[in-house]
């Protein structure tokens, strides 16, 4: 999650217009707590039942919590980018993400 | 004979072992690129709390929405 706070400004225009949503399988207390201490400046979802890791094919049945994984949700309310493992130790994986971003928002719409 | 017989059994013993590990449960298929986003509710967090409402993708109609599933709280991966 480092990654995703250290680039919020670049990659996700600091959440104009992109909504950046952390989903686990912890409590919410838990999400909030960790959120402070670590300074998120994200939204954190109690994925707890699993339900919506399973609905995205997150949910690692092994481990019974949803494997690290990423999907792009355009404005057509349909999956325009997945990246399934997300390689979060992979700087590619964040150029990737990046660009698949910045299609589907322009820039000049965020200026300012 | 009875060597024979001893066999058999041990045989079907290790069967019905084998018979009662549980099956490994499939991890459901990953969405695709294309698909409908299904729509979720789920209790939501920032870092200045726990929100009183729950988190809708349905709330962020028109916006572009990057859903991050992770692990655990307070580890790496």
């Amino acid at each position: 999650m480092n990654a995703y706070r250290d680039q919020y400004a670049q990659l996700f225009r600091n959440g104009r217009n992109i909504v950046l949503i952390a989903i686990s399988a912890d409590r919410d207390t838990a999400l909030a707590s960790w959120a402070r201490d670590a300074e998120y400046p994200f939204l954190f979802a109690s994925d707890s039942n699993s339900a919506v890791g399973k609905a995205y094919g997150a949910f690692n049945a092994q481990y019974k919590l949803d494997n690290r994984s990423l999907f792009v949700v355009g404005q057509d309310g349909k999956i325009a980018y997945r990246a399934t493992p997300f390689r979060e130790i992979d700087p590619t994986a964040y150029t990737e993400l990046g660009a698949a971003l910045n299609k589907l928002v322009p820039a000049d719409t965020t200026a300012r | 004979m009875r060597h024979l017989a001893l066999a058999g059994g041990l045989t079907v013993l290790a069967a019905g072992i084998a018979a009662q590990q549980p099956a490994a449960s499939p991890s459901p298929p990953i969405l695709e690129v294309g698909a409908v986003a299904p729509d979720f509710s789920m209790p939501g967090a920032t870092r200045f709390g726990t929100l009183r409402g729950p988190v809708r993708l349905s709330d962020y109609k028109g916006k572009t929405v990057v859903l991050a599933f992770f692990f655990k709280a307070r580890t790496r991966g």
